[in-house]
């Protein structure tokens, strides 16, 4: 009998929502919120902190990190793949020459796009992985299969994954924060961040710094002029007391317990909140350093990147301000939905036009970042990743663009055990396939590195849904040793 | 897997409730204590939540308190289960479990504007408490057992209900890799949905691999995605009239006969066509061929000159258009011949045009004859993959010169779309209706490239010595072929005046165009299943027939169906194999799923996964004996219900006892009730219900508590824009619009089900973020001011207000408390106080 109830404690235990997993909880006087599954890390973190930087639509490898000298020899001439090519939109024009000049950066002397250069600051804390492939060309498919390892809906994000691992820092604030892009979602939208089967504690949450709700219904409509903030704080008191005495009057049951803390956490989270995002306190050096303009510029009605680098900056320096204050896994989207004009990075018309900016962008803020969490000693153990859906043809598509290349493309990594300044898995003369055909990277292995380097083995978190032990790495993934320092 | 029988009682009397003496049997043998009855009060709140989903009003709630006949629980008990409340709060279960969703999910999740219908189904179907047998198969193949039923048609709705990817099926053709992979995770969507739902079985893992544990195979699980592969998910039409239906039918039989006439006609009339007449043929045509203006599109003919009618231009991507140019056709000393009066250009993302931009619109008054002049629309710079136009005004089909007649008809020769300086070719033009007599008129000439511009008519001499030719070779056969020709206009005119189809969103064969053709094109033959190697489509293995899994119930595991097979046999094969008495997994299934209902946790944990590595039950034989009552009982969802609900487990208090804790933490044994946490849906109907603002209306399109924002792209789905006062939105959660990617926020809070997941049971989860959308949310905020207005100014508010909700008096704190805040703050602010009670979200 007692063997019985013991062997369903580690099924009520996954299960986390439930009646099973309550009752169970509160015999073991756990509290629910802040631990995470594991207890304790399955090896020795390198890095307790994660953020993911998303280029939603597609960014081209080749037109910024991954350098293919054939493609300057063979610009023009007809392309060549060698078999055929099943293209998205059949964009299998000539071959295409980087848009923009590369150059050497670092002690390392990558190669960087011209539009990306002010990564080179930083290029000898980066870990690049030019052989990444997809399994197709569909970005809503592409883009689950990037963010939650599979590519359908249905499965947790990796930050919810390591929210359920590990665990909050910070009660006041979410775990796994996610600041998308302000003009819309990317393919999929919120579901690219949702728990899914895991505890909805663990989602994604938006939230949108410098708006007036950062986050959802974190305070009364404006409209509900009778909430004055008197009667906020007498109806947080009064919440306490009732409901404080309809749980002691039923005693052993700790939702009811656990209820009352979440109306405290609600009302802490209104004041740690705006604090954390309050950017205006941050000295003029940091808000240069990360591209911002002065608050309220007026912007022209055509992208440029003056623009990009404002809305990317304001996100990383938001980002460093919640990772500083315990938030786990932050998300950060550049690019919305596939609209016109065009402001994400599926450049299948013009890669000059839409590239240019939204890199130029990225790369200001994503160098600060970089800078910015070294010199306060926390890039140590923040691990950045930089991901997109997957790569671009080599050869043209119209007369300026690139079609989707699901083949190959890259992906880099910063921070928090990575070894800088190196390469791990190149692609092939024209960035098309990985060069190695048969020893490519794929996303399972990306997850498990970062799993590795929080101290988690990805093939040892799991949860039990519909009779399969689901995990963030599906039945594959192993740890790229290269890119660890 | 054991076989299912009728287990012998444990022990206890004949008087005893079965559930009870199972329960009891398993008790005795742990030592544990069976909590006594909860009060009446308890229990009206309990009933009224497990089968009307929301409070009942508070005078049945006393009738019922202080009906002390026996017979009082029992009743009302029956007079829940006959309420229209309980189908709605059964469909939403359903819902759960076949991840109901009226978006599309992936990229541009684009709404689905008649998948409402299948919710409607199921509420209509648990209302009527239709037979569990008839229930499965009406779902997996009602359209071919009960053809021309509306359950029939609609009930296929279950297949169509998870997410569907529409840029994989609309943007890349079958023939593709990624095509491939779009209609293998859509298969897939189908097998998994239908094994988990009816028979708790998850196959799904074979896809890539036999399953580890469970005897399914990779044959196994491809051959049960060879029982969908004839299947897409469309729209399917129907009528709800059979007189219509049997009309439309009749009509659609008449065009296809007299086709085959003309065809014949046709023929004859070639057959006796002279050297003279060829040779005037040629002439003719050779003099047509500089004539380019005489290729182009031409509707059917109107009864009226205000019937719509459009055509449309497919780009075969989406394309920012400078420029749309509209040429008119040349005919009968014309050369605007057809072009209507008032129209508009349109350009949309999608075919349906549901959401689409209007780039030119000259709908206000007659547009000057355009003569042989190129019509041209600024395109705005919209992007957009469909160029259509629609007539809103027809033209009047005559010779120049004559009077206008009524044949009210649309034509055109040329619609040219100007991207970035060129021309765009449309890769397929459609239309509303086309007559096709190629070459002269075909809705493809649309898009030919041949525009007619300045060139002069051909004389009429030619035209008219080929007539009368013809006439004296041919004439009877001629006037039979005008004759069908006529009759043919006739017979579509009534076609078109017969009431508008229902649309239902359904697993069907599609007949489509394009990427997304379907089987229809094929007579709805089945697309050959292969095993994919690792689940990978570019290696496939060997052919797998339909069939199912092995050593679940009787019979071969490939269907054996007669070659050439209709599609639909196979669904049948499978729906029959389901619902056989002998399978192991279905009826206990079902029965399991009841039980959790009404106890929040099922005999066996894992509703959805009933294989080995799922949760062993922890009453076997009441399962077992539960599942062989309701199958040989007739399938009665609603004597099930009954069964439960009237035994003294089920009445239980949820009050604590720490010696059965000690043994018994998670109350497997059901020594007392579980107290529960409302279901999102449970916690916004009741809200509306307490302010007084519930809109009980039933069926229907789904209301929206959002703004949908740049429709014609990605649709942003803006909840934060709804207005809290529409009532329209007040209506019962069922019928909340499913948006899959962007959940709404209140529900979201409160742990509603996910859409793109097959759920078989809540999650329970208690957060900061749900703490403030039961707070903050306007709904909620406007309600607790209805709320408000209902309890008026008297001096007992708290009392009002207490009962209102939550159905009993109020305690003395809650009266001093309660009553001093509203004293402060107001009536409105109490009452949101009172909807973030734990007592609120919660029933015992």
């Amino acid at each position: 009998m007692s063997n019985e109830l013991k062997s369903r404690r580690d099924f009520l235990n996954q299960s986390g929502g439930g009646l099973g997993g309550i009752a169970l909880a509160s015999m073991l006087g756990e509290n629910l919120q802040a631990k995470g599954v594991l207890g304790e890390a399955h090896h020795r973190p390198r890095a307790k902190r994660v953020i993911q930087l998303f280029m939603a639509g597609a960014a081209s490898h080749l037109d910024l990190f991954d350098f293919k000298p054939e493609l300057v020899k063979r610009h023009g001439e007809k392309s060549d793949f060698g078999e055929h090519v099943e293209a998205f939109q059949n964009g299998l024009g000539p071959w295409k020459k980087p848009v923009w000049e590369f150059s050497r950066h670092g002690g390392c002397g990558k190669l960087l796009g011209e539009t990306v250069s002010p990564l080179g600051e930083v290029v000898d804390e980066m870990a690049f992985v030019h052989n990444m492939i997809g399994r197709t060309g569909v970005h809503s498919q592409a883009t689950y299969l990037q963010a939650t390892g599979f590519d359908r809906p249905g499965f947790p994000g990796m930050g919810s994954w390591v929210s359920y691992g590990l665990g909050s820092m910070n009660q006041n604030l979410p775990t796994f924060v996610v600041l998308p892009d302000h003009r819309g979602f990317a393919s999929n939208g919120p579901k690219n961040w949702g728990s899914a089967f895991l505890p909805a504690v663990h989602q994604g949450t938006i939230i949108r710094p410098g708006t007036p709700e950062p986050v959802t219904h974190l305070y009364p409509p404006k409209s509900a002029r009778f909430l004055t903030p008197a009667a906020e704080e007498a109806a947080g008191n009064l919440l306490e007391k009732l409901n404080g005495t309809y749980a002691s009057e039923r005693g052993g049951d700790s939702r009811l317990e656990a209820r009352i803390r979440s109306y405290e956490l609600a009302a802490r989270m209104q004041m740690a909140a705006p604090e954390a995002l309050d950017i205006s306190k941050e000295p003029a050096y940091i808000r240069e350093m990360y591209g911002l303009a002065p608050d309220g510029t007026r912007w022209p009605k055509e992208i440029n990147w003056k623009e990009e680098a404002d809305y990317f900056g304001r996100k990383c320096l938001s980002a460093r301000r919640l990772l500083e204050r315990g938030v786990k896994f932050v998300q950060i989207w550049s690019g919305n939905d596939n609209g016109f004009p065009r402001r994400n990075w599926d450049s299948h018309e013009d890669i000059e036009r839409d590239h240019g900016p939204l890199s130029r962008g990225m790369a200001i803020g994503a160098a600060a970042l970089i800078q910015d969490l070294k010199q306060r000693g926390m890039l140590e153990d923040t691990l950045i990743l930089w991901t997109t859906e997957f790569g671009r043809m080599p050869s043209t598509q119209g007369s300026k663009g690139r079609d989707h290349n699901p083949f190959v493309f890259t992906n880099w990594l910063a921070g928090g055990g990575i070894k800088g300044g190196v390469t791990c898995g190149e692609s092939d003369e024209f960035g098309y396939k990985p060069a190695d055909r048969k020893n490519p990277t794929e996303v399972y292995d990306i997850h498990a590195t970062i799993l590795h380097l929080l101290g988690i083995d990805h093939e040892a978190l799991t949860f039990r849904k519909d009779s399969i032990d689901r995990r963030l790495t599906d039945v594959h993934g192993r740890v790229i040793k290269g890119i660890i320092g | 897997m054991k076989d299912l029988k009728r287990p012998a009682f444990p022990g206890g009397t004949e008087e005893e409730n079965p559930v009870d003496r199972f329960v009891r049997a398993k008790q005795r043998e742990f030592g544990l204590q069976a909590k006594g009855r909860a009060d009446r009060r308890t229990l009206a709140r309990r009933l009224a939540f497990n089968l009307r989903g929301m409070p009942m009003p508070l005078e049945r709630v006393e009738a019922f308190v202080r009906d002390e006949r026996p017979e009082a629980y029992r009743e009302l008990v029956d007079e829940l289960l006959a309420s229209p409340r309980y189908g709605e709060r059964w469909a939403r279960y359903w819902m759960d479990i076949v991840h109901f969703g009226e978006t599309h999910g992936y990229d541009k999740d684009q709404p689905r504007e008649n998948a409402w219908r299948y919710r409607d189904y199921l509420i209509r179907a648990f209302n009527e408490d239709k037979r569990y047998d008839r229930f499965v198969k009406e779902q997996l193949a009602g359209d071919v057992l009960w053809p021309g039923t509306e359950d029939g048609w609609v009930a296929p709705g279950f297949l169509s209900s998870g997410p569907w990817d529409l840029i994989g099926h609309m943007e890349v053709p079958e023939s593709k890799t990624d095509g491939k992979v779009a209609r293998h995770l859509d298969r897939d969507d189908m097998v998994m949905v239908t094994m988990n739902a009816f028979c708790s079985l998850t196959v799904q893992c074979a896809q890539c691999h036999d399953h580890k544990v469970d005897p399914v195979s990779m044959k196994d699980y491809y051959s049960l995605q060879a029982v969908f592969a004839a299947l897409d998910r469309a729209d399917r039409e129907y009528d709800l009239n059979p007189v219509v239906a049997e009309k439309r039918k009749g009509l659609e039989r008449q065009v296809l006969d007299l086709d085959v006439q003309i065809k014949g006609l046709s023929e004859l009339v070639d057959g006796a066509k002279t050297e003279e007449i060829r040779g005037l043929e040629t002439k003719i045509a050779s003099e047509d061929k500089g004539r380019s203006g005489r290729y182009g599109y031409h509707s059917q003919v109107a009864g009226s000159q205000n019937e719509v009618k459009w055509v449309q231009l497919d780009l075969g991507k989406v394309t920012k258009i400078d420029e749309v140019r509209i040429f008119g056709a040349d005919e009968y000393g014309f050369q605007d011949f057809g072009f209507p009066h008032r129209f508009r250009v349109e350009v949309s993302e999608i075919a349906d045009f549901a959401e689409k931009e209007v780039i030119g619109d000259f709908t206000r008054e007659d547009f000057a004859r355009p003569g042989a002049e190129a019509v041209v629309v600024n395109g705005r710079d919209v992007a957009g993959r469909f160029v259509r136009v629609v007539a809103t005004k027809l033209w009047s089909r005559r010779h120049a010169g004559q009077a206008p007649s009524a044949d009210w008809i649309f034509a055109l020769s040329e619609l040219e779309v100007i991207s970035s300086g060129r021309e765009r070719k449309g890769v397929a033009v459609t239309a509303l209706d086309s007559i096709e007599a190629i070459p002269r008129w075909g809705k493809a000439n649309l898009s030919d490239g041949l525009t007619g511009t300045g060139v002069k008519p051909v004389g009429a001499g030619d035209r008219e010595r080929l007539q009368k030719l013809l006439e004296a070779v041919a004439g009877d056969s001629l006037k039979e072929k005008k004759n069908c020709e006529q009759q043919l206009i006739e017979v579509r005119k009534k076609i078109q005046g017969l009431p508008k189809p229902q649309k239902a969103y359904v697993g069907m064969v599609h007949h489509g165009s394009g990427n997304f053709n379907g089987r229809g094109g094929v007579g709805g033959t089945p697309r050959e299943i292969r095993i994919l190697n690792r689940g990978e489509v570019t290696q496939p293995g060997e052919v797998v027939e339909a069939g199912t899994v092995p050593g679940i119930a009787p019979g071969e595991v490939i269907f054996q169906l007669k070659k050439n097979h209709p599609e639909g046999d196979r669904r049948v094969a499978l729906a029959q194999w389901i619902v056989h008495p002998e399978n192991k997994l279905t009826w206990r299934s079902i029965v399991n799923r009841v039980w959790q209902s009404h106890f929040g946790q099922g005999l066996v944990e894992t509703a959805n996964d009933f294989g080995q590595i799922g949760e062993k039950p922890s009453h076997p034989k009441l399962l077992d004996w539960l599942a062989v009552e309701f199958r040989d009982g007739g399938g009665s969802l609603k004597d099930l219900h009954r069964l439960i609900l009237n035994s003294q487990t089920y009445q239980q208090s949820v009050g604590d006892n720490p010696a059965n804790r000690e043994i018994d933490a998670s109350n497997r044994y059901l020594w007392r009730q579980n107290r529960r946490r409302l279901e999102a849906e449970a916690i916004r109907d009741t809200v509306l219900w307490v302010a007084g603002k519930m809109n009980f209306e039933m069926g229907g399109p789904s209301f929206r508590d959002f703004v949908i924002e740049k429709p014609q792209h990605s649709p942003h789905y803006q909840y934060h824009l709804a207005n809290p006062d529409d009532p329209e939105t007040h209506r019962r959660s069922v019928y909340r619009f499913l948006v899959r990617s962007q959940p709404q926020p209140l529900m979201e809070g409160l742990d509603c089900a996910d859409p793109s997941l097959l759920v078989d049971r809540r999650g329970e989860t208690t957060t900061s973020l749900q703490a403030l959308a039961l707070l903050n949310n306007p709904l909620m905020v406007r309600m607790a001011e209805h709320f408000a207005e209902r309890i008026g100014d008297g001096k007992d508010v708290v009392e009002s207000g207490i009962r209102m909700a939550l159905g009993r008096d109020p305690t003395e704190e809650e009266r001093k408390l309660l009553g001093g805040y509203s004293r402060d703050h107001g009536v409105a602010a109490m009452c949101r106080v009172i909807f973030n009670l734990s007592e609120f979200s919660y029933v015992e």
